[in-house]
C-alpha cells in the first residue's frame, strides 16, 4: 500500500513536471510520456492489477491538478488501453525484456488517445495524425522502456546492499 | 530469444516502416477549400484560390474561447488561440490535405478538402 502511493506520488509528480515543457512537435499527443515508467514498472514488478490502480489515480489526479478535464478523457482512454496491452505481453515477456513492452503500449497509448479525440471531435479528420503517433509511439515508449529497464536494474542492486554510485569490479 | 520477442519486435519494425511509408508515399492532395467545423458541424467553407487579400476571422468555441484564422491566398492557419497549449498556431499554415490543424480543446477541425474535382474526392 505504501508502495502503491509513493509510486503514484512518483507518477503525478513526473507528469505534472512534463506537462510544464512546452511541446516538442507542433502535433497533438506527442510527448515523451515519462509518468509512464512508473505504470511500466508496476505492471511488471507488481502485477497487472496493483499497476491499474496507479494508473487511475494518476490519471485522475493528474487532470484534477492541471485543471484540464479533458485531459482525463484522452489519459484515461489510452492508458488504459496501453495498460491492457502491457497487462498481455507481461505474461510473454520477462522483467529482462519489458523495454519491448512500452513501445507497443505507447502506441496503443497513442491509438486510444486517438479514438477518444474523434469522438471528442465528432469528426475522423484527427486520424490523420495517426501515423505521426505510431512513430513518435514506438520511438517515445523505446525511451520510456529503456528508462524502466535501468531502474529496476538500480533498484535490484540496492537491495542487494551495493551503493549503485560506485563503480563494482 | 523466443517466439513472442521476435513477434513484438517484427511488429514494431511494421508499425514503424507502415507509418514511414505512408507519409512518404502518399499523394497530395489538390483540394484547396478550406473546411473549418466546429464540435462536428461545419461552420464555413472557404475556396482558398480565389482568396485576394488576406483576412482573419474569429470563431468562438465550445471550449469557451476563440481562435483567430488567417486566411490567404491558398493556405491558412490559425494565428492566435485561446488555449493553453497553442499547438493549432505553431503548427502554422496549412496548404494541402495531409495534415488538418485541430484545436482539441475547443473542438475545431481546419481541412482542406478538394474543390472542383468535387467534395467527395477528399471525404475518404
Amino acid at each position: 500500500m505504501v508502495q502503491l502511493a509513493l509510486l503514484t506520488a512518483i507518477a503525478l509528480t513526473i507528469f505534472m513536471a512534463e506537462a510544464q515543457l512546452p511541446p516538442l512537435v507542433p502535433i497533438q499527443g506527442v510527448k515523451l510520456g515519462l509518468a509512464n515508467i512508473v505504470t511500466v514498472y508496476a505492471v511488471f514488478v507488481l502485477g497487472p492489477g496493483d499497476a491499474l490502480l496507479i494508473l487511475c489515480a494518476r490519471v485522475f489526479l493528474g487532470a484534477v491538478f492541471s485543471g484540464q478535464m479533458m485531459t482525463l478523457l484522452y489519459s484515461a482512454g489510452g492508458g488504459l488501453l496501453a495498460w491492457a496491452v502491457m497487462a498481455g505481453l507481461s505474461r510473454i515477456l520477462t522483467v529482462k525484456q519489458l523495454w519491448l513492452a512500452s513501445p507497443l503500449a505507447a502506441v496503443f497509448h497513442n491509438l486510444g488517445q486517438l479514438l477518444v479525440a474523434a469522438g471528442v471531435m465528432k469528426s475522423w479528420a484527427v486520424m490523420a495524425f495517426l501515423p505521426w503517433l505510431l512513430i513518435s509511439g514506438v520511438v517515445t515508449g523505446l525511451f520510456t522502456g529503456l528508462c524502466a529497464q535501468f531502474l529496476i536494474a538500480r533498484l535490484e542492486r540496492i537491495s542487494r546492499g551495493k551503493d549503485p554510485g560506485t563503480k563494482e569490479d | 530469444m523466443s517466439r513472442g520477442v521476435k513477434a513484438i519486435m517484427a511488429a514494431l519494425v511494421l508499425i514503424l516502416a507502415g507509418s514511414a511509408a505512408f507519409l512518404l508515399l502518399r499523394p497530395k492532395s489538390e483540394g484547396h477549400v478550406a473546411r473549418i467545423s466546429l464540435d462536428g458541424q461545419v461552420v464555413e467553407e472557404i475556396d482558398l484560390s480565389r482568396v485576394e487579400t488576406p483576412y482573419t476571422l474569429t470563431i468562438d468555441g465550445p471550449g469557451g474561447f476563440s481562435n483567430t484564422i488567417t486566411v490567404e491566398k491558398g493556405r491558412i492557419c490559425v494565428s492566435k488561440a485561446g488555449c493553453p497549449d497553442q499547438i493549432c498556431v505553431h503548427q502554422g499554415y496549412i496548404s494541402d490535405g495531409t495534415t488538418p490543424i485541430v484545436c482539441l480543446p475547443n473542438k475545431l477541425i481546419i481541412e482542406i478538402i478538394g474543390g472542383g474535382s468535387g467534395l467527395d474526392a477528399a471525404t475518404g
